[in-house]
């Protein structure tokens, strides 16, 4: 078979959020010294091969740790236990327009973003034309961001995510904004990406899309892997279960 | 520990682009909506030196100071002398301002993306460099026509003079980044403890004040690491004697070690920080 893009050992994530029940003036005082808190384990041992080529979706409710095992992918959390390996140039879409300044141009945040992604400004300079023609935004490029809509927003985000030419991609529910013909360009785009080998993986409660775009899925239920496998069967399962929760 | 440091040294550098246009797009954008726009960065150090001026030139009315300058006597105005402590003061103060919030206002930057986190002080170092360099240009800007003093042979002393703040400014925002991380408190407690760092630092009075304060106050006060680098920039600025090789001794040694400390205690503690965003 083929060979793994993401290697994920027995990943614990526990966080230890500080518990404001009721503010008061003692309460303060007296989390100085001992800090309330109340440990959460948002991810428990969960074991994971992601091969190359594969389209991986990860679903669950809200709360399920999807999104936290995404950033323990993309190595901005440490885990308390277990290790990642990733084997491969990863571009990391969490969340839509990391390292922009709205208040700046287009252009400008093109420029942003591909730094913060990781590209060089010469590979940038190169790559300028075609992540404006790709974004389709030509008419908007030297306006401020912050008078884009939402889906220009996500269209020139997606864009320079692109444009690192990454071979795995990480998405976070972050296409829903955009329109119909963006949407499928987008699609297209992954599906290229799976073409060559690249890897998807896919958080989204959008399950019909889920089905139909990814090959295998993950339901993730209270940081525990509840059932993985073959994408329709496993969004069946869900989608049953939570039709007996009701 | 030897390769860790190399590999660490080299993915920042390798992100030194990010780091400078960070920087500048922030720079861009503080004043994209104002009138004047980047002449902001000449007109805040010319409006704060006005400022002092009224104050101190006109209704205290503080006079001269009787110092020395190439062995000969030498009458500075107390406007020059002023502003030569404030300006750089003014530095060191931004430097620890843009620290505390470099980390904080970034959360999105942390979440997503794998980086040398240095990168984030380090921008925001570079954001207020660009302010106190302009003010260095105000200064002469205002004491050469005022008080006729203009940058001489001494004035080649502000580059070494200025590095070693940037070290010494680099290692102090280093710690109140990481350490407002847990404890965002640090942001309001900042203005107080800067101000009352301004009236404990030679910048509106002159050394000689402490005379006769008790000789433990007087300790206590030369401690400062701004004293000596504020020295340094008295000299280069306005070319009157100082003892240039203890002030050199006493500047390089805080910024080092300060540097040193914070850099390794900034960079031990980066894992963690994705937990308390
Ligand atoms: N920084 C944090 N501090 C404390 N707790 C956190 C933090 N981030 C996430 N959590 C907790 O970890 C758990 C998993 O969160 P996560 O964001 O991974 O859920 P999710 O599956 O992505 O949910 P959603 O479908 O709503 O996006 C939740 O209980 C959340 O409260
Ligand atoms: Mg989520």
């Amino acid at each position: 078979m083929s060979s793994p893009a993401i290697v994920a050992k027995d990943i614990t994530v526990r966080f230890r959020p500080m518990v404001d029940r009721n503010p008061t003036l003692r309460r303060s005082i007296g989390r100085m010294r001992h800090r309330e808190t109340q440990e959460l384990v948002a991810l428990d041992g969960v074991d994971l091969t992601i091969n190359k080529g594969e389209a991986f979706g990860i679903i669950g409710r809200n709360g399920a740790g999807k999104s936290t095992f995404l950033r323990v992918m993309a190595r901005t959390l440490k885990p308390d236990e277990g290790s990642v390996n990733v084997y491969g140039k990863t571009s990391t879409l969490l969340q839509l327009g990391v390292g922009f300044n709205v208040q700046l141009s287009g252009r400008r945040n093109i420029l942003l973003g591909g730094l913060a992604a990781g590209l060089r400004k010469s590979e940038i300079d190169e790559k300028y034309d075609s992540i404006v023609e790709y974004a389709g935004l030509e008419y908007a490029i030297d306006r401020p961001v912050r008078t884009y809509s939402s889906g220009m927003f996500s269209r020139l985000a997606f864009a320079v995510g692109m444009a690192l030419e990454p071979n795995i991609l990480l998405l976070d529910e972050v296409l829903a904004v955009g329109d119909e013909s963006f949407r499928n360009k987008s699609m297209d785009t992954m599906r290229e990406l799976l073409a060559k080998a690249g890897t998807i993986v896919f958080v989204s409660h959008a399950l019909p899309n889920v089905a139909e775009f990814c090959d295998r899925v993950m339901w993730l239920e209270a940081g525990k892997v509840r059932m993985i496998g073959e994408a329709s069967a496993v969004v069946e399962a869900y989608q049953t279960a939570v039709q007996e929760a009701r | 520990m030897f390769s860790a440091v190399r590999t660490y040294v080299s993915d920042l550098w390798a992100r030194r682009e990010f780091a400078w246009y960070l920087a500048m797009g922030n720079l861009k954008a503080r004043n994209a909506s104002t009138s004047f726009g980047l002449l902001w960065w000449v007109i805040n150090p010319l409006l704060l030196g006005s400022v002092y001026w009224v104050v101190f030139g006109i209704l205290f009315d503080r006079g001269t100071l009787e110092l020395t300058r190439g062995g000969e006597f030498y009458e500075l105005s107390f406007l020059a002398y002023l502003l030569s402590g404030m300006f750089p003061f003014f530095f060191t103060q931004s430097a620890m301002t843009g620290g505390v919030n470099s980390i904080v206002s970034n959360t999105k930057l942390l979440a997503n993306l794998h980086f040398p986190r240095l990168i984030l002080p380090i921008a925001a170092l570079v954001e207020s460099s660009v302010g106190f360099v302009t003010s260095m240009g105000v200064f002469f800007l205002i004491v050469g026509p005022i008080n006729g003093i203009w940058p001489g042979p001494w004035t080649l002393w502000l580059f070494p003079v200025m590095l070693i703040h940037l070290l010494f400014n680099f290692g102090l925002s280093t710690i109140v980044a990481r350490v407002a991380v847990p404890f965002r408190d640090l942001n309001n407690l900042v203005p107080y403890f800067t101000r009352l760092w301004l009236y404990m630092s030679p910048v509106i009075y002159e050394a000689s004040f402490l005379e006769g304060k008790g000789e433990l106050v007087e300790r206590m006060f030369r401690l400062n690491p701004l004293f000596p680098i504020l020295e340094l920039y008295r000299h280069a600025l306005t070319g009157v004697d100082i003892d240039l090789a203890s002030s050199l001794l006493a500047a390089t040694g805080w910024a080092v070690v300060l540097s040193t400390l914070g850099v390794a205690w900034f960079v031990k503690y980066e894992g963690k920080m994705a937990r308390y965003l």
